[in-house]
């Protein structure tokens, strides 16, 4: 059994060297997405982090781009066997990933029985539909 | 309908407790239960393992259904594939005495010629063959597909299968275990499967080890994945490493006779009698040459069979029932009889006997069941128990080689007379092992057939023939569920264009509006008013970083270096070899940084393009895909200022923001960032806003627009706009090799650049004449609708020179225009005497509408 | 079959999450002949090349390894 829920959280982008990355990458919310960009789910500060990240790198980039982004979240005792329909990743038991999930990108955080999925804006319908199609009887 | 029964061809056959759907049928008398495939000879029960194609029947529409293996169900309807009139008399079994005109691979050497007889030949051999018809009407079937990560899959839970499950559980590994079949099912009662039942127990008890029965493994992929198909579901599993334990099939021989109704394999035979408690036959022959053929032929015995003989190796003579006859060391000669077994030869001590019987019964080796370990020999895969014996070598001396495909040992014979002399080729040629049972009865017998003919230097072509998935018959709809939906993209002003009534089409990739009533309104409101379009799905993108204008100079053939901030310049993208890739807008923001836009279906192109050449150039910059971030709005037409004035926060007069130029404002409190575009020839503002602003900002510009009747405006309109300035669509205009010359766009080249993407191609070809070129045509007569003449091939007489990828008709000109991509005969574009169906084509310089375009830059 | 790019931000992954980038065969900047012949003739021997592949639905960044064509052995 799964719930799944909608929302669209403060979502922030640092594009910065690796070393500007690696000074955020440890912050709440953070997804490593490589070494030269890091995304911060939940509220942030903006102008912290560009302080933060200039120090080591003063042409880094630090913006707001939750627009971007929706989130999808999975949560309960079946939100693992949803994700496994939908996508051939292997989840740790807390992190973060990202790859192919029902066939786009798709930013993954996992806590236990909650999986969050972070979609750009343009396919949020699309994978909601394809999340309550492929999962339907694990909400029913 | 009575319960505890099924249906079979008219009649109602009743079902006892643990019946399969061919034991039902044969304790009521069937006996033929399929005709083979070519020669329509009548088969019966053989491997009762639901390997061999023999028992296939249709069971409630679904044909190709081992009917050995399949449960019988009260109310199931069950009927015989081939066969006209019907299996039991089927009057094509003529075609078994026309084998000598039927040698193997006759079709593809007869109805060759006359070429008119093919097609009417395969028709008819298409009705002829085919195990059964697929029902017209039937939904494919709701299921799920899923994956599953796991450090060890075992395949088969036999013996030998539960025990490795074991053992990896104990070593700490999580495991799955599955199986074809219900565990132990396959195994009648006795010490085997009382063990089996025990190992089961402990494997049920065991946390760390999933089970999935009635799932078979039909294939080893790379990573490893194994691809388990149930009728339910797709899983796709992926283990660190693969136990095979999926033990071995009784070997299949090819012998005269082998293929008689009434030759039985051991455990068919064993389980029919002493499971299904139904004889085999009045009087059985049994000849057994391993243990497990002993056990059979005890099960047969106990469960009151008329064995009469039993030949056996000297051996194992006292372990005969005293009942039958033993022949020490007797020789299998051959089966006979007409449409099922009379009696069987063999030869003792040299001389033939002829022993009278209604069955025969082989038990003879054991052809190990390898095939997914053959299939991925890189992967890291573990065989056990049986399935890693070396099995037996059949004898193949005449008989079918293989039952699937009809292929007797005489078709083998005159292919290796052909020429074809290795088992992989024989394969190809005589189609054996490509049937129903993968190779599962008939693949050693065709390595074995090949090995006796080849020397010992050749023995690599006498070689097992490669295994590829599925190892068993998978209906497509299971492989179907894995595959997802189109992927659709949609602005976050999907529901107000549904709202406004618009029709509503794929574009690159997105749904958008084609139209919201007739497209002609639209563009009406477009050239004389103002007209409103979600232009969200442009791809957009953020470059920045110290290094940004080195990469745009270098990625972009066209001049940028001097493009000052609050400007904008139309780009292209060329690849390597010169060619259009896509093309966009580039616009120069205060910080030494740049907005890019792209077309909607380039976008994750583009983004993967200026990646690639940042990571090849060792360029230091930043990218940003804001597709999904922002929504755009297109407000165009000669009202579209007057429109805009009021709900802007900061000038837009022509002083502050001209033509070519971007800036910074807010409309209607949004933020936007304003481009002055003319992809539709009138005054534009392309506003760029955060997306979730998006259906504010497009209602507060509709209100805005209520005095100028401003209207929504679709791609339907908007391929009449663009088609009258000649603005050509890379993705329906280009052609993948057309260069920045053929399409009439060399304004977007500046040669003199040091180097940039695709510069060494477009020298090189700048030597060679234009062959082709992108030309505005206008036309004379043709269809009304001028969007009919799109696709349609240019003709200068009886000679193609070219191809319309646009059209349509044109309000503003009366006629109807388009382009088209157009052949140079001698260096040169043909100018007259062009015909596009019934139109007569005049080249026509773009743009046709406003060609000085004083329309878009006010 | 599928095959299994190894990206080196997130591990190995399917090829369909990938999009190949061809062969790599370094440019040099000034020298126009040798660079039309390494677009548009290329030797395509069989065996092991080195190509770049562009990790599409994952971490998006362009890297390059060695692939066997003819066996589909990576490295």
């Amino acid at each position: 059994m799964a719930e799944l829920s909608t929302s669209r959280p403060a979502v922030t982008v640092v594009l910065g060297s690796a070393d500007a990355c690696d000074r955020v990458s440890a912050l709440p919310g953070a997804c490593p997405i490589s070494t030269v960009e890091v995304a911060i789910v939940g509220d942030a500060s903006i102008t912290a982090l560009r302080q933060a990240v200039r120090l080591v790198d003063p042409d880094a980039i630090v913006r707001d781009v939750s627009d971007g982004w929706v989130l999808h979240t999975l949560e309960g005792p079946g939100a693992r066997d949803a994700f496994a329909r939908l996508s051939e990743l292997e989840l740790p038991a807390s992190g973060f990933v990202q790859g192919a999930v029902a066939r786009i990108g798709v930013r993954v955080l996992i806590e236990g029985d909650r999986v969050d999925l972070l979609v750009p804006s343009m396919l949020a319908t699309h994978l909601r539909e394809r999340i309550q199609d492929e999962c339907r009887e694990l909400f029913a | 309908m009575t319960p505890g029964s099924l249906r079979f061809e008219g009649r109602e056959i009743p079902i006892e407790v643990g019946d399969t759907v061919a034991s039902a049928l044969f304790r009521a008398g069937v006996r033929t239960f399929s005709r083979s495939l070519k020669s329509r000879r009548r088969r019966g029960l053989y491997c009762g393992t639901g390997e061999c194609p023999n028992c296939m029947v249709t069971v409630d529409d679904v044909p190709g259904v081992r009917s050995c293996v399949t449960p019988a169900g009260p109310g199931m309807r069950v009927e015989r594939g081939r066969g006209w009139p019907s299996a039991e008399h089927d009057l094509l079994h003529v075609t078994d005495l026309m084998h000598p005109l039927m040698p193997v691979g006759f079709y593809m050497k007869t109805f060759v010629r006359p070429r008119f007889a093919w097609p009417v030949a395969e028709r008819v051999i298409r009705r002829a063959t085919g195990s059964g018809r697929l029902p017209e009407d039937r939904e494919p079937t709701r299921g799920t597909s899923r994956h599953l990560h796991v450090d060890t899959i075992v395949v088969g839970a036999g013996a030998s299968g539960l025990s490795a499950a074991l053992e990896a559980a104990s070593a700490g590994e999580r495991v799955l275990l599955c199986d074809a079949f219900p565990i132990g099912s396959q195994v009648p009662p006795g010490p085997a499967r009382d063990a089996i039942r025990a190992l089961e127990a402990r494997v049920r008890a065991e946390p760390a080890i999933g089970i999935l029965d009635r799932h078979a493994a039909v294939g080893v992929y790379d990573g490893p994945t194994v691809a388990l198909a149930s009728g339910d579901e797709l899983v796709q599993a992926h283990p660190r490493r693969i136990v095979l334990a999926t033990g071995a099939t009784e070997m299949h021989e090819a012998f005269p006779g082998n293929d008689l109704p009434g030759v039985w394999l051991g455990r068919a035979a064993s389980r029919m009698a002493g499971l299904h408690g139904v004889q085999p036959g009045r009087r059985v022959v049994v000849v057994a040459s391993t243990d497990e053929g002993l056990e059979h032929l005890r099960t047969l015995v106990a469960a009151g069979v008329n064995v009469t003989t039993a030949v056996v190796p000297a051996a194992f003579v006292d372990e005969v029932p005293s009942t039958a006859e033993a022949i020490a060391d007797g020789e299998l000669v051959s089966a006979r009889g007409r449409g099922r077994v009379r009696s069987v030869i063999v030869r003792e001590r040299g001389q033939e006997r002829r022993l009278g019987c209604e069955a025969l019964v082989l038990s003879t080796g054991l052809a190990p069941r390898d095939e997914l370990a053959r299939m991925a020999p890189d992967e890291p895969v573990e065989v056990v128990g049986d399935a890693a014996s070396a099995g037996t070598v059949p004898r193949v001396t005449g008989g079918y080689l293989c039952l699937c495909e009809d292929v007797s040992g005489r078709d083998a014979e005159q292919a290796w007379a052909e020429g074809f002399r290795s088992a992989e080729i024989l394969k190809r040629y005589t189609t054996s092992t490509m049937g129903p049972c993968r190779g599962a009865m008939c693949g050693r017998a065709l390595t074995a057939f090949a090995s006796a003919r080849s020397s010992e230097a050749d023995r690599e072509s006498a070689s097992r023939t490669t295994a590829r998935p599925p190892s068993r018959p998978v209906a497509l709809e299971t492989l179907a569920r894995s595959v997802h939906e189109v992927i659709e993209k949609r602005t976050s002003l999907h529901e107000t264009h549904l709202g406004a009534g618009a029709r509503l089409g794929w574009s690159g990739g997105w749904k958008r509006p084609f139209a919201y009533g007739d497209p002609r309104e639209e563009y009406a409101a477009v050239r004389e008013r103002a007209g409103l379009m979600d232009v969200g799905t442009l791809g957009t993108f953020l470059i920045a970083g110290r290094d940004a204008p080195a990469l745009v100079d270098r990625v972009f053939p066209g001049r940028v270096a001097d493009l000052g901030p609050g400007r904008s310049r139309y780009v292209l993208a060329l690849d390597e070899a010169g060619y259009v890739a896509d093309d966009g807008v580039l616009c120069a923001l205060e910080d030494g940084s740049y907005l890019l836009t792209s077309t909607s279906g380039g976008a994750e192109r583009m983004d993967a393009r200026l990646r690639e050449w940042t990571h090849r150039l060792g360029l230091h910059v930043h990218l940003l895909d804001r597709t999904s971030e922002l929504g755009a709005i297109l407000v165009a037409g000669p009202s579209a200022r007057e429109l805009l004035e009021p709900l802007a926060d900061d000038p837009l007069d022509p002083a502050s923001l001209p033509y070519a130029a971007h800036r910074e404002v807010a409309v209607a409190g949004v933020p936007c960032t304003a481009i002055r575009t003319g992809f539709v020839g009138e005054l534009g503002f392309e506003l760029h806003h955060p997306r979730s602003r998006g259906p504010a900002l497009w209602s507060a510009l509709m209100d805005a627009g209520e005095p100028v009747d401003v209207r929504p405006f679709g791609l339907d309109a908007l391929e009449i706009l663009r088609l009258e300035k000649g603005h050509l669509y890379i993705g329906q205009d280009a052609l993948p090799d057309d260069t920045p010359a053929k399409l009439g766009l060399d304004r977007a080249v500046d040669m003199t650049k040091d180097w940039f993407v695709g510069k060494a191609a477009l020298e090189r070809l700048a030597a060679i004449p234009l062959g082709r070129r992108l030309t505005g045509l206008a036309f004379d007569g043709g269809p009304p609708d001028g969007s009919e003449l799109r696709g349609m091939p240019v003709m200068v007489g009886d000679d193609l020179v070219g191809r319309v990828t646009s059209a349509a008709s044109s309000p503003a000109l009366g006629r109807s225009i388009g382009l088209a991509w157009v052949r140079a005969i001698d260096g040169q574009i043909p100018a007259e005497g062009l015909r596009v169906g019934d139109a007569v084509a005049t080249v026509a310089p773009t743009p046709f509408y406003d060609p000085g375009g004083e329309r878009l830059r006010g | 079959m599928t095959l299994r790019i190894p990206c080196p931000n997130c591990g190995p992954r399917p090829h369909t999450e990938f999009m190949f980038g061809g062969q790599e065969r370094p440019h040099t900047a000034n020298d126009a002949g040798a660079d039309f012949a390494r677009v548009f003739l290329p030797d395509n021997d069989p065996g092991s090349a080195r190509e770049r592949w562009f990790h599409a639905l994952g971490c998006r960044t362009w890297f390059e390894l060695t692939r066997d064509a003819s066996t589909n052995r990576i490295g």
